[in-house]
């Protein structure tokens, strides 16, 4: 985004010409009634949703419960994640032993283990977090190994030249030198886990969090509910990358390389 | 170090692979044996090697994986091809880079599940939400990772263009598209694998066959041999997808000798 300012106030303006104009159409078919309000509601509409749903309706506390639903399934996943790509890392017969394993499982599409988990758990908290676990899992574990691995052979020597050993060298040399590998890892672990939530609380109904307004706007057919949410869920995603790339800057003073998936 | 057998893979490495399957395998066994958890919950391991055989031989399995690659194929074809043509645009011209950028990279923010109701309730729930559902998962990483070639040709190439006066359709198929390919192959890669997962998630939403109509059956009916079974089919899909498209690339880029290939 701060590239587009420093193209100067010109490249500003076309950036908005599509959204503004976008916005005109929309409000010009809406209100003309070209297109039923159950399929485009007016541009209006939403923002007064918005408003309604702030102040009256407890959508704070779903956007917390969601985010409470991610930060446990992502503390479990990446910590899980963190030790076993350490522990793969940091030794040859480790990594022999689990990454065949690993790659094994990692064919699954995490939402296949949708049906499974909620065999296994019942519908309730559980499968939901052992979800998001899964979906942090996996970046955290990869990213933490390739960043061990390559740590430099000069770095290790001068570990060894200070006779740091065991826990020390692990705490003074590798884990700085693996630092922005981790870094990016978190960071696509918490964009899996955004994307995994949605996904759940949407495949396994749920009373509370952000997945529940858009499923019943979906049942009531009303499209500014599920508009609503489209928003806030992207807005929110779209801050967390946010967040993770600034802590990404300050550990490297690069940019954190980032796609989803 | 170690021998290495005629095929070149080393044998005390398969060994190592084999530990934790195998760890896997006996507590499994172990725990249907002193009947740990109910026969419903966690069935033998004979079993679901049975019921693959099963689903194999009644047809059921490939009816479902044929309806389910149909899915991927459309999808990927219509997403793929405008999410390319798109990253093209976006990647030669800076004024549309800056005219539709922005829009695409805040829409690319949204999880593509959340899409999910909306398209239900605009297209119904029939063959049109899945395939739309899947061109928008196929449509991102193309665009992403075309963008990204397109944009990353370098100077001395465009110049090359300007020598050869190569102009519009030369210049593309010449210069731009070769210079490009290896991004836009990992963005092929990237969205088959995005596809298989939303493919899954799609079907588990409601559908009369493919593999995750049978995975949602089986739960339905409370067979968790079918639905184990349907994991095992979706994970060795995936795996061939993957491994194919690993071979295509490095065919494609054969003349490439520095590139790695892959993504994440």
């Amino acid at each position: 985004m701060l590239k587009y300012f420093k193209k100067g106030i010109y490249s500003n303006i076309a950036s908005f010409i599509l959204p503004v104009l976008l916005l005109i159409i929309w409000q010009y078919i809406t209100v003309n009634g070209y297109i039923s309000s159950h399929i485009l509601p007016k541009p209006n509409k939403i923002l007064s949703t918005f408003l309604w749903l702030f102040t009256a309706e407890r959508f704070v506390f779903d956007i917390t419960f969601s985010l409470g639903r991610v930060m446990v399934g992502l503390v479990i996943g990446v910590l899980s994640g963190f030790f076993l790509g350490l522990l793969m890392g940091l030794s040859k017969t480790a990594e022999k032993i689990f990454a065949p394993f690993l790659h094994l499982v990692r064919q699954v599409p995490i939402i296949g283990w949708i049906p499974l988990i909620v065999m296994w758990f019942g519908l309730n908290e559980t499968p939901r977090y052992l979800i998001i676990a899964i979906a942090a899992f996996f970046p955290a574990a990869l990213n933490t190994f390739s960043g061990v691995r390559s740590v430099p052979r000069s770095y290790e020597e001068l570990g060894a030249v200070y006779g740091f050993k065991g826990f020390n060298r692990i705490r003074r040399i590798i884990l700085p030198a693996a630092l922005p590998s981790i870094v990016t890892g978190i960071s696509l672990s918490l964009a899996m886990s955004w994307e995994l939530l949605v996904a759940a609380e949407l495949l396994m109904a749920t009373q509370f969090g952000v997945g529940r307004l858009i499923l019943v706007g979906r049942d009531k057919f009303q499209m500014e509910l599920v508009i609503v949410g489209i928003i806030t869920v992207g807005f929110i995603g779209f801050l967390m990358t946010k967040i993770v790339e600034q802590f990404g800057k300050g550990t490297q003073g690069g940019n954190v390389f980032h796609q989803r998936f | 170090m170690s021998k290495r057998n005629f095929s070149g893979i080393d044998l005390k490495d398969m060994l190592l692979a084999l530990i934790v399957p195998l760890f896997v395998l006996v507590l499994w066994q172990i725990a249907v044996s002193l009947q740990l958890f109910s026969e419903l919950l966690l069935i033998p391991p004979v079993t679901l090697v049975k019921t693959l055989r099963d689903l194999a031989h009644s047809g059921d399995l490939t009816v479902n994986i044929i309806a389910s690659s149909k899915r991927v194929v459309t999808g990927f074809l219509i997403g793929g091809s405008a999410g390319l043509i798109l990253g093209v645009f976006m990647g030669i011209s800076s004024f549309v880079d800056r005219f539709i950028g922005p829009l695409i990279k805040a829409c690319k923010h949204v999880p593509l599940f959340a899409w999910m109701p909306m398209i239900i309730l605009l297209f119904g729930i029939g063959e049109l939400t899945k395939v739309v559902f899947l061109s928008i998962g196929a449509f991102f990483p193309i665009l992403y990772n075309t963008y990204q070639g397109v944009s990353g040709v370098p100077k001395i190439y465009r110049e090359l263009a300007q020598v050869f006066d190569y102009k519009s359709y030369r210049y593309l198929a010449k210069i731009i598209i070769p210079s490009a390919m290896p991004s836009i192959i990992t963005g092929v890669r990237l969205s088959f694998g995005i596809l298989w997962m939303f493919l899954v998630g799609a079907e588990l939403f409601g559908s009369e066959d493919g593999l995750g109509y049978m995975m949602t059956w089986g739960r339905q009916l409370f067979q968790i041999d079918v639905v184990m079974a349907g994991l095992v089919v979706i994970g060795f899909i995936g795996f061939l997808m993957n491994y194919i498209l690993g071979i295509i690339e490095k065919h494609v880029l054969r003349w490439q000798l520095s590139f790695e290939g892959g993504a994440l």
